[in-house]
């Protein structure tokens, strides 16, 4: 299965609230970043984690997040960043 | 709603303790028998994950890091069907009295 | 050590000892003699997982970045597969997660957390310490990391940017901090004694020279 997204895609997580395990934290749920790289296929948590196979593989991304985009009011530098690796069911393109 | 585990940005989060606890006997125990099960299958790192998510908020807040392991791993064991707590219940007894 | 804010208790956190973990104690432990009764693990398994991790510690992480300082083309392999550099020096970092490394620069520095559950590079550098593990850690290094970093005596100036990595999923990460300087005429050895545990995780720098002693 190839992956949806390259290098550079700009992305946005999906603000769902889903019930149950899910290795998508809530703060950058609804935020746009950027897939920073592919990480490659990996058996899906939220499948493993009630007993099930993790199959089909889902493909996960390093997205990159500015942090001023994050957080309202972020002390710090405008290119702080905040890198965080998700699944590819959680994104869609920006 | 974010889960309790769900811990980034946070707010009130106050400043760091950087105290160290040593490791307890009981501790190294509690991460070498969650790794065992999981190197024999029985159960896995996500589930072992859920289950400490499936603590009450009250109880995830208040229990020590490997406390939540012992009890993510009872909870597993019994939905599994490996142990039952009466079992477990009365080993701890059973090992109370005879240490 | 709970604090109000807006009148909302944070969470609590004790480092319980002794009596008051007694009971969780007690419960593994049946577990342990209960799964040992039905052939499902041997005390000789357990026994050996114990040891394992009581063998990685920090001082494997501050070899592979001495070695990595000393000879560039070991810190490109380093960057690019850090499980096989680890073997290379004869570390067991097998299993089934991934590891890799980021390079802080004058431009970058990073900081590791994992905001959901504290996992950790533990098969390279062992068990995290306490704090990594603390919920205000988990919070505040992704909302807060310079305010985190000077609370471990690092301020950053604003133009070094810094770059958070919160390892959400099945890949861990350590910082590959940048050489001090006044190092050119140390061995690998002593380089090594100089990266502490904390700044593989980012929340400091290696020690300088004259205080590493």
């Amino acid at each position: 299965m190839t992956a949806r997204f390259d290098p550079g895609d700009p992305v946005r997580v999906r603000p769902e609230d889903r019930r149950g395990h899910i290795r998508t934290p809530s703060y950058v749920k609804g935020k746009t970043g950027q897939i920073e790289t592919g990480l490659g296929a990996f058996k899906d948590p939220e499948s493993l984690a009630y007993g099930g196979s993790g199959l089909p593989d889902k493909h996960l991304y390093k997205v990159a997040f500015r942090q001023k985009d994050l957080w309202d009011g972020y002390a710090g530098s405008p290119d702080d960043t905040l890198y965080i690796d998700i699944y590819e069911h959680w994104l869609d393109p920006a | 709603m974010a889960g309790i585990h769900d811990l980034g940005g946070s707010p009130g989060a106050g400043s760091i303790d950087k105290s160290q606890h040593e490791t307890e006997d009981w501790e190294h125990l509690a991460d070498a028998v969650t790794v065992v099960l999981d190197k024999k299958g029985i159960k896995t790192t996500d589930e072992h994950r859920r289950a400490q998510e499936s603590l009450d908020p009250e109880r995830y807040k208040s229990l020590g890091y490997y406390e939540r392991w012992v009890a993510a791993t009872e909870i597993l064991l019994v939905e599994k069907g490996v142990l039952t707590r009466e079992e477990i219940d009365k080993k701890v007894a059973e090992l109370e009295e005879s240490p | 050590m709970s604090e109000t804010h807006n009148g909302h208790d944070h969470p609590h956190e004790e480092i319980k000892t002794g009596a008051e973990s007694s009971l969780y104690a007690g419960r593994i432990r049946a577990i342990e003699a209960l799964l040992v009764e039905r052939d499902i693990l041997t005390k000789e398994e357990v026994q050996s997982q114990i040891e394992y991790m009581e063998a990685r510690s920090p001082a494997n992480g501050a070899r592979l970045v001495a070695r990595a300082w000393i000879d560039p083309e070991f810190k490109t392999r380093l960057l690019s597969d850090t499980k096989a550099a680890a073997r290379e020096l004869g570390m067991d970092a097998s299993g089934p997660v991934e590891f890799v490394t980021v390079e802080n620069t004058p431009e970058v520095h990073n900081l590791i957390v994992c905001t959901l559950c504290s996992c950790y590079p533990r098969a390279i550098l062992g068990r995290p310490p306490d704090w990594y593990k603390s919920f205000a850690y988990r919070s505040r290094a992704v909302n807060e990391p310079r305010a985190v970093m000077r609370e471990f005596g690092l301020d950053l100036p604003i133009d070094v940017t810094v770059a958070v990595h919160d390892s959400s999923a099945d890949i861990r990460y350590m910082v590959l901090p940048m050489r001090p300087s006044g190092t050119e005429d140390m061995g690998e050895e002593e380089l090594a004694r100089l990266v502490t545990r904390d700044s593989l995780i980012g929340v400091s720098v290696p020690l300088e020279p004259v205080l590493a002693g």
